[in-house]
């Protein structure tokens, strides 16, 4: 009795022998196996259906750039010369040999599918490794036939998804998941001969423990046969109850109970429209609608939202596409989909907050094309349960903040609102902004994280010990307060001597001075092992403004200058009055690289 | 003028990126006439710094950083030799109570080592900025004024740096007030760290890697500009320009620093002569009764010798340096230590009386001038050859306990960056993961010839590189820069120098890695450079197994062997040499070696020093071999190059070998003196220059123009000589090395247990691995036994088999078996045999897992317990309940299962045993894995290396065999050699460029190949030339293989 797959491969079944004995224990076989073999390479292979099957060498690349290694390959690649860990370069040397990066998000997807696949014809499902699922067949005969029946509708399905699987159906779980391992194809394993045909297999698919394969290696055992005539107590002696269980295992006599599958902590919505939305109401509707949805999945399992992230899949725009087809450089920039993801200081579970704070985030930074598709997922993490002390000040309540800080957020910018934190580098613009949640969160969250990492911490809010250290060392040079131009203005400067290159007149945002005391250069330079390396001579210049320049609109169009405003994203023209001081100690700069003046600031 | 006076150089380890040298050339091509470096803690680089700067005629100014316990470091300048020893002094002090690369000094212990320094107030890490930053402007002046206390006002100046810096200005300003206030002078340096603007990448990764940081995470530990650079007059005048005294002082300071290296005041310690007599007289006497000793008492050439030597070595006052070295070799002979002289001493007559060397200077004509001459005012160089390991270290103890450890000291050996480490580190810094690293370590090509297409570039490119890669650009970029940069102080393998009095106050001490040594800041080339005398005492493992098959011989053949004494004209000797037939002698075992023997056929011992001397690349670059071999065969007729030479190369069949000889030739043909031909071999030896080449040369010509001897006739001798030069041996050397050679083969050709064991247990030494000696001892007859817990020692040893001598493998074959707990077993079964595996492990109970595996792996259990008929795995069987504990309640009791050793296990195959007897001990004592195949092999045509021997020249032939060893010469263009073992002997084969560049990653790593090709067999040298070859997959057997030299 044999199958074929849609593969066309030959199955390992039972001998026709068995065929009686076969009905007589259907009963007894209770559970199947959809194992994956080449599971990264499948997982790639399943969105890109061309690169399917062995005929096309498919190896996969992981890694940081420039190293990527390899870290799978099919069966093609292999016989092509392809081996685990070659570097990009030797790969690219192979004619004929596909080269992708490993793609996680398609590996999750695919496992994802799986995992459906088995739900879709049991509800008792093991979730046993990324490549491997587990099912539990008990009661399914009456409903789909034979286990024969069975794994065939599993393969169908399986290869549906778009990845072939071998699939293997045994009296026990174990035994189940060795035969598919170890056979491709369908392979159904009667009762009562799971020693004789597990026997065959090597003994590593039974364990991935070195020492244990290492000593089995010694003794001279290759095959679970070997293993299997092992007399068990003089073993267990030797090996103890990894032994046992490993010679249990040989016979295919080990049997435990299912561990069944947890719904994941992820709850994902997906709402596609029929007409592109182009208004921020209408789409708020729908993004309240899939809101309560998710909420109302949380609620049911006590849980609440920590982060969502939503997906819109945009309209194409006939034109731009055509003109992205045709340009080179802007087919990369017009983007298909636009995420906005929400991370939340605290896990809440209100639609109504999430869908304010939704809008607040779309309003200050909205997608460009009409929304097609929208991709709710929300992680889940346990509600805020801390309390307050007594007396403890009372603080905002942290949704109400939360609110607030995105509506700064909207209005500056999001970039714009946090907390400034020390960068350790002698470049100038030492900072970045990093996240801000007032204290008590940030306790709560850190005694939630109790080793929390100092990356963690300062995303809490709480400086890092050696940021202080560093602004109180800056302080202390710095008696004067410096207000910083961000980003730096551009400058016109007129220098005494090619050489020496002391400024003697600096004009910028329509101001001319004459310098009347110069201190510098003050030189720096570094990250010369980047691409974006600086190189900077610093001048502390006292800058009298006195004279007037040239119309400041003329000279604002000539020189297109804007003022640095803390909403970066809405560029403004300098207001009247110009806010520079216009007798003054400016600190100004000349980018060698680029070979332009800069000012950085100017001293209080 | 701008003098730099606080620049550091690359031997500040990690805090310089620029060699001296390099730091000179640049001070020379900024029109500086002197420079100070001031390297951390040391003055590692000063002799260097000083001979650049002596040969671009600029003054060398010395002087050290000396760091605080606090952190900071007073920089201090030499002004005179007593500033100079107490700067040593100070060094060793601080360096001596502390850790390797650690150590410090309180300010309150300078205080004793003031005079004749001065100190700058410094940059950063100066005193005046750590106490300025503590305490302000107040805590800074008094520490100013502390440090006028200390070294007195006049020598002390106030510093100031500008490297564009604000918070440096602000501490400059401060510095400046300060100076002004104690009417202190200021003074202007930039703390050189590099000599070029760009080398600050460099230094950079230096400083990730002293912090162990990445460049990524490193933020300002790294330097904020590139203007830590060695900078122009004009380019310091500008910046001082407010300051000009400040530049002035610099000149002014440089001036007064009047010490110079070449000052010293180092001394060779003085002989305890009993009985006042002087030391001249007792080295005199000592000389006589030698050669009485030696000579007899009727050798008149013999005594005018050694009186000339003698004169000679009044002249030079060196007799103490003698008495120094007999007295180090009278008291090995009191310890049984075996010593040798070798090197030029060899030439000495004197020596060779005192028992210094073993070579006849007199009997052999050697020319005492390569030793010691008058003109070359530098000191002899006498090497002493001793057993590696504890004798030689029992020599070097002897030699501290005689002067104290402040007067004596090995000398250093500077451990720089090269390609593998250099890679490492700096893909560190640039933050590459390890993997990626290693891989490229390892393919770093180690052969000695590179051809065209062995470049860093395509190194990167086999690695997987994409140099177009920014990153990857500069790594490549930075690996080169790095390549010779100092890493770290090494010890040397066996320099060590001695004076009289306090070496500590010649050059700072050390405390090095092994406990109760003490080493100098300088290599042995410094030392030298600069008059100290240094006596190597250097490990040869030949002179152990030497030393140790004596000892064995005694023990098991009963018969005392005499190595001054050994027959003469050994015919079995003589006949194994002609065979090529060497595999372990000394200096005679290599695959060259071997393949010149059969040509040169030695006779007589005079042809062993001949065959020690001709594989050099002296000879082979020289074209001397084929011209000697062909006349030594008759098939040339000997010729002269003049006939005044006839007496100095006649010996040589008219063909210039050894260096004397370039020496003589000079001495006759142009009337050179000893020391002027001495001379002239330094002049075109290592350390060359076109200039002091082309003075010599001129010199020589205008001697043999006098003597008559002009034209091409002129040419050719001048060519000899000249190129000769670099790489000739020295015939004294190769004298001393064929007596060492002559004994290697008697002890092989008459106690080949004795001798098989005491290499063994001597390795590694000699170019074969353990594997190959034990099959070469096992085709010569030796019966060897595998190691076996109820046999074995931790050393090889020999066992009797009725009268027949055979030899059992030692413990310490065992891979990862701990010598104690080897050892601890031998004590064990001693007392009492092991009754089972149970009771092995409970008597020595530090035996891990690991051990009982591999024992019980290679067959070391199947004989405990007296029981016959065991296999290897049952004794695995055993182990693995063994080595679970029960606890203490039954640790003691032995299982029935225990003593039954019986396992459901079946016995390993062949294949099983010979990976096991690899992996564990990287050998078999069982057949040879070809032995197991010969029979497909030979359906295949592969025939055997013995068989070789019987075809003719021309045939095409297939041989296969484990590869032993691999070579790409740098004198052979390309051609690889490799050496195939099978259970017959070796063969040997001839790669062309061509055929290994197609099968390239084949030849390097594969263990087994299969070679096609043609014979060639010429004068009973036999290889296989290849013409295409196939990797065997025979055996997962992990052979290895001698590679790369």
């Amino acid at each position: 009795m044999k199958f074929e797959d849609k593969k066309g491969s030959i199955n390992v079944v039972a001998p026709a022998s068995c065929r009686h004995f076969l009905s007589v224990v259907k009963k007894f076989m209770a559970f199947a196996c959809i194992y994956i073999a080449g599971f990264l390479v499948q997982a790639v292979a399943r969105s890109e259906p061309s690169l399917r099957g062995d005929r096309v060498a498919l190896a996969l690349l992981s890694g940081k750039a420039p190293l990527w290694n390899v870290v799978a390959a099919n069966a093609a690649a292999v016989r092509a010369g392809v081996q685990l860990g070659m570097t990009k370069a030797q790969v690219a040397e192979f004619c004929g040999v596909e080269v992708r990066h490993r793609a996680e998000a398609q590996e999750k997807a695919t496992h994802a599918a799986l995992l459906d696949v088995a739900w879709s014809i049991s509800p008792r499902v093991e979730d046993t490794a990324a490549d491997t699922i587990v099912v539990d067949l008990d009661g399914l005969f009456s409903l789909l036939g034979g286990d024969e029946e069975i794994a065939r509708v599993l393969m169908e399905r399986v290869m549906s998804v778009g990845v072939a699987p071998n699939i293997a159906i045994a009296s026990n779980i174990e035994a189940a998941i060795l035969v598919a391992r170890g056979f491709s194809g369908i392979s159904i394993l009667p009762l009562g001969e799971e020693a004789a045909r597990l026997g065959v297999l090597p003994v590593r698919v039974l364990s991935s423990d070195a020492e244990i394969l290492e000593t089995l290696d010694r003794w001279g055992i290759q095959t679970l046969r070997g293993l299997a005539e092992l007399p068990v107590l003089q073993l267990s002696e030797r090996v103890g109850q990894r032994g046992v269980l490993l010679h249990e295992l040989a016979r295919g006599a080990r049997v435990r109970a299912l561990v069944l599958a947890q719904s994941s902590l992820t709850f994902e919505e997906e709402m596609e429209l029929d007409e592109a939305v182009e208004e921020l109401e209408p789409l708020s509707f729908l993004l309240g609608r899939l809101l309560d949805q998710v909420c109302a999945r949380l609620e049911s399992r006590a849980l609440a939202v920590q982060t969502i992230r939503v997906l819109f899949e945009l309209e194409p725009s006939f034109e731009k596409d055509v003109q992205s087809l045709n340009d080179e450089s802007r087919k990369k920039t017009a983007p298909r989909e636009f995420t906005k993801v929400l991370t939340l200081p605290v896990a809440m579970r209100d639609a109504k907050v999430l869908l304010k704070l939704l809008r607040l985030s779309l309003q200050s930074d909205a997608p460009k094309s009409p929304i097609q598709k929208i991709r709710m997922t929300a992680e889940a993490a346990s509600p805020r349960t801390a309390q307050s002390g007594l007396f403890v000040p009372r603080g905002p309540d942290p949704e109400k903040l939360e609110l607030t800080v995105a509506r700064l957020g909207k209005l500056v910018g999001e970039s714009n609102v946090g907390v400034a934190e020390l960068i350790d580098t002698h470049r100038a613009e030492n900072f970045r902004v990093a996240r801000w949640t007032c204290g008590a969160i940030a306790r709560e969250a850190d005694g939630r994280v109790r080793k929390g990492s100092r990356k963690r911490k300062a995303a809490a809010g709480v400086y890092a010990e050696d940021s202080h250290a560093l602004t109180e060392s800056v302080a202390k040079l710095s008696p004067a307060g410096f207000r910083m131009l961000r980003p730096p203005l551009v400058a016109n400067v007129e220098v005494d001597g090619e050489s020496s290159r002391r400024p003697s007149r600096v004009s910028f945002s329509g101001m001319r001075g004459d310098v009347i005391a110069a201190s510098g250069p003050w030189r720096s330079s570094g990250e010369w092992w980047q691409e974006d390396g600086w190189d900077h001579d610093e001048w502390d210049l006292t800058i009298d403004f006195g004279k007037k320049a040239e119309p400041r609109e003329q000279k604002l169009e000539r020189i297109g200058l804007v003022a640095m405003n803390v909403n970066v994203h809405r560029r403004t023209k300098i207001p009247e009055p110009s806010p520079w001081p216009r007798h003054g100690v400016y600190r100004i700069f000349y980018d060698l690289p680029r070979k332009s003046w800069f000012v950085r600031g100017f001293y209080d | 003028m701008y003098i730099e006076l606080h620049a550091r150089s690359a031997f500040s380890f990690l805090e310089g990126a620029s060699i001296p040298e390099e730091m000179v050339e640049a001070c020379v091509e900024r029109g500086m006439g002197a420079m100070a470096v001031l390297d951390r803690d040391g003055v590692y680089g000063a002799p260097r710094f000083y001979h650049a700067a002596i040969k671009k005629g600029i003054r060398a100014h010395i002087g050290a950083e000396v760091t605080t316990p606090e952190g900071w470091r007073f920089p201090l300048l030499v002004e005179s030799r007593e500033g100079y020893q107490n700067l040593c002094r100070a060094i060793t002090l601080m360096k001596l109570r502390a850790k390797k690369g650690e150590g410090s000094l309180a300010a309150g212990e300078l205080d004793w080592f003031v005079k004749g320094l001065v100190c700058l107030t410094g940059g950063e890490e100066g005193p005046l900025a750590y106490a300025l930053a503590k305490g302000g402007i107040g805590l800074a002046t008094q520490a100013v004024e502390r440090l006028c206390e200390s070294f007195g006002r006049g020598n002390v100046y106030v510093e100031l740096q500008r490297h564009y810096c604000r918070e440096e200005e602000a501490r400059n300003q401060a510095a400046i007030e300060i100076a002004r206030k104690l009417s202190l002078p200021l003074l202007a340096t930039n703390c050189a760290s590099y000599a070029q603007p760009q080398q600050r990448e460099l230094l950079d990764v230096f400083t990730c890697i002293r912090h162990h940081r990445n460049l990524s995470n490193a933020g300002r530990l790294l330097t904020r500009n590139a203007e830590r650079h060695l900078k122009t007059s004009g380019e310091m005048a500008r910046l001082f320009a407010d300051l000009p005294e400040a530049i002035a002082n610099t000149a002014s300071l440089s001036s007064r620093l009047e010490f110079s290296l070449n000052d010293l005041g180092y001394e060779f310690p003085k002989y305890p002569v009993p009985d006042g007599g002087t030391e001249m007289e007792f080295l005199r006497a000592r000389a006589h009764e030698g050669r009485i000793r030696r000579y007899g008492a009727e050798n008149e050439k013999a005594e005018k010798q050694i009186e000339r030597e003698l004169a000679l070595i009044e002249k030079l006052k060196l007799p103490g340096y003698f008495l120094i070295v007999w007295d180090i070799v009278r008291f090995c002979n009191s310890e049984n230590i075996l010593v040798q002289g070798r090197g030029s001493a060899a030439n000495s007559a004197v020596c060779y009386a005192l028992g210094i060397t073993a070579v006849d200077a007199v009997g052999m004509g050697l020319l005492f001038e390569r030793f010691l001459s008058e003109e070359r005012g530098e000191w002899p160089d006498i090497d002493l050859d001793l057993p590696s390991g504890d004798q030689r270290e029992k020599a070097i103890q002897y030699v501290y306990k005689r002067y104290g450890r402040r007067g004596a000291a090995m000398t250093a050996n500077v451990i720089t960056y090269r390609g593998k480490s250099a890679a490492r580190e700096i893909g560190k810094a640039l933050s590459f993961d390890p993997e990626t690293l290693a891989r490229l370590a390892s393919l770093v090509s180690a052969w000695e010839y590179k051809d065209s297409a062995d470049t860093m570039e395509n190194h990167f490119r086999d690695a997987g590189f994409d140099l177009n890669h920014p990153k990857i650009r500069k790594f490549f970029e930075l690996c080169i820069q790095v390549q010779d940069l100092p890493r770290h102080l090494g010890q040397h393998s066996g320099g060590l120098v001695v004076c009289q009095g306090q070496l500590d106050s010649v050059v700072p001490l050390e405390q090095a890695t092994m406990p109760d040594r003490v080493v100098v800041q300088w290599d042995k080339e410094d030392c030298a450079d600069l008059g100290i005398v240094k006596i190597d005492l250097l490990g040869l493992g030949m002179m152990a197994v030497l030393e140790e098959s004596l000892q064995i011989i005694s023990k098991h053949y009963g018969e005392e062997v005499d190595l001054g004494h050994l027959p003469q004209g050994d015919e079995k000797i003589y006949k194994t040499l002609c065979k090529a037939d060497t595999v372990g002698m000394f200096q005679i075992e290599s695959r060259a070696q071997m393949a010149c023997l059969p040509r040169l056929q030695p006779k007589e011992f005079y042809d062993i020093v001949v065959q020690v001397a001709i594989i050099r690349p002296g000879p082979i670059v020289g074209k001397m071999v084929h011209p000697y071999l062909a006349r030594r065969q008759g098939r040339e007729a000997p010729t002269c190059l003049h006939p005044l030479l006839e007496p100095v190369l006649e010996r040589t069949l008219g063909v210039p070998l050894f260096q004397e000889q370039l020496l003589r030739m000079a001495m006759i043909a142009a009337g050179f003196s000893g020391g002027e031909a001495e001379e002239l071999r330094r002049a075109f030896g290592f350390k060359r220059s076109e200039k002091l080449m082309r003075d010599v040369e001129v010199k020589l010509r205008r001697g043999m123009e006098r003597n008559g001897i002009t034209g091409t006739t002129q040419d050719t001798i001048v060519q000899s000589i000249t190129s000769f030069a670099l790489y000739g041996f020295p015939e004294s050397h190769a004298a001393s090395f064929a007596l060492i050679a002559y004994a290697s083969a008697f002890l092989k050709c008459h106690y080949l247990a004795a001798f098989t064991a005491a290499m063994l247990n001597n390795q590694p030494m000699g170019f074969y691995s353990p594997a190959t000696l034990v099959k070469d001892a096992q085709r010569h007859g030796l019966r060897v036994r595998p190691i076996d817990v109820t046999k074995s020692d931790w050393v090889c040893t020999i066992e009797m088999a009725g009268d027949e001598h055979v030899m059992r493998v030692g413990l310490r074959y065992v891979k990862g078996l701990r010598e104690e707990i080897g050892r601890e077993i031998v004590r064990q079964r001693e007392i009492e045999m092991f009754r089972s595996i149970d009771d092995l492990k409970l008597r020595v109970p530090r035996l891990q897992k690991g051990d009982l595996a591999a024992l019980a792996e290679i067959g070391a259990l199947n004989f405990i317990g007296g029981k016959q008929g065991f296999h290897r795995r049952d004794a695995l069987w055993q182990i693995e309940r063994v080595a679970r504990r029960p606890g203490p309640l039954l640790e003691s009791v032995e299982s029935d299962d225990a003593l039954s050793q019986r396992s459901p296990l079946q016995p390993m195959t062949s294949e099983d045993r010979l990976v096991a007897d690899f992996h564990n001990t990287g050998m078999t004592v069982g057949p040879h894995p070809l032995r197991y195949h010969r029979e497909d092999l030979r359906r295949q045509g592969v025939i055997t290396a013995i068989e070789l021997r019987s075809l003719r020249d021309g045939t095409r032939v297939r041989v296969a065999g484990s590869v032993i060893a691999r070579q790409r010469p740098g004198t052979a263009k390309g051609f690889v050699f490799l050496s195939l073992e099978d259970e017959t002997g070796i063969s040997n084969a001839i790669l062309t460029p061509q055929i290994f560049r197609e099968h390239h990653v084949v030849v390097v790593h594969q263990q087994f190949l299969l070679l096609e090709g043609v014979l060639q067999n010429q004068e009973n040298v036999i290889s296989v030339k290849v013409q295409r070859l196939h990797p065997l997959f025979l055996t997962k057997a992990e052979t290895v293989s001698h590679d790369f030299h």
